[in-house]
């Protein structure tokens, strides 16, 4: 019976941990400019290497309102709140950074996929890719600058 | 010649009837009534300047204790489930791990 259980927890262990071994921590960090006006919403997003949708990321902003102004994400999913259950936070001020820890496949780099970053603030124009950035080993803790209102965007492995 | 005359008369005396209330009005500052005119200014800040604009729509006014950032507030769609009360969505790209967030 003892000797059963312990069979039966090895294999779900050895199936469990190649798993576990495909996906670490990535620190995705974002820094706004001084833009001077109200928190701005953030929609980070991937696309594959045909440029086709493949998930978000993040989303900073609670307001599903809002969501169609960050204009490329949201004709992507169609503002499908389902696709950022789980990775959305609070908007992110003027001059302020997020820092966002996720939990990413490996698979993700050096396969093609670009990360995307669209950005709107109250009262202010809208930024579809104010951020766009390969995924790739090499271009990790290489600071890229946004458009409008991102001021330097990086990702940590 | 007295027609024109009369003619005059009349518009003198029309003009006098519509100017004379707004002309006290003008002259008698700090006081409200039905002479004094009203200038409505828009007040609101989100100012219309035109092109692709994030902006509050009309029915925010009546969510005025409702922050930008609390959830369900007031929004047509459904609001997003926050980090860390469900696991990120199952779209291939995530593994186990619970989402951190920093703002500094």
């Amino acid at each position: 019976m003892i000797k059963s259980i312990l069979a039966a927890l090895a294999l779900t262990t050895a199936l469990s941990f190649p798993a576990a071994a495909m996906a670490r921590p990535v620190t995705l960090t974002t820094t706004m400019k001084d833009y001077g006006g109200n928190g701005a919403y953030v929609a980070i997003y991937v696309t594959d290497k045909s440029g086709a949708y493949a998930g978000s990321l993040w989303m900073a902003g609670t307001r599903s309102r809002y969501y169609q102004h960050l204009a490329n994400w949201y004709q992507a999913t169609g503002g499908d709140t389902a696709q950022i259950n789980g990775i959305t936070g609070a908007s992110v001020g003027s001059g302020r950074t997020l820092e966002v820890t996720l939990d990413l496949q490996d698979a993700l780099f050096d396969a093609g996929y670009t990360l995307h970053i669209d950005a709107a603030a109250e009262g202010m124009r809208e930024s579809p890719n104010d951020v766009k950035v390969p995924l790739t080993s090499g271009g990790a803790g290489q600071p890229v600058k946004g458009r409008r209102y991102v001021s330097s965007f990086s990702y940590a492995m | 010649m007295p027609k024109t005359l009369s003619l005059l008369l009349a518009s003198a005396a029309l003009t006098a009837a519509v100017g004379l209330p707004a002309w006290s009005a003008m002259h008698a500052p700090g006081t409200a009534g039905a002479g004094q005119l009203l200038v409505l200014v828009d007040d609101d800040d989100d100012e219309d300047e035109g092109g692709s604009e994030m902006r509050r729509k009309d029915d925010d006014d009546g969510e005025e204790d409702c922050d930008d950032d609390e959830t369900g507030c007031g929004s047509s769609a459904a609001a997003p489930a926050p980090a860390g009360s469900v696991p990120p969505p199952q779209n291939g790209l995530f593994g186990t791990g619970t989402p951190q967030v920093k703002v500094k």
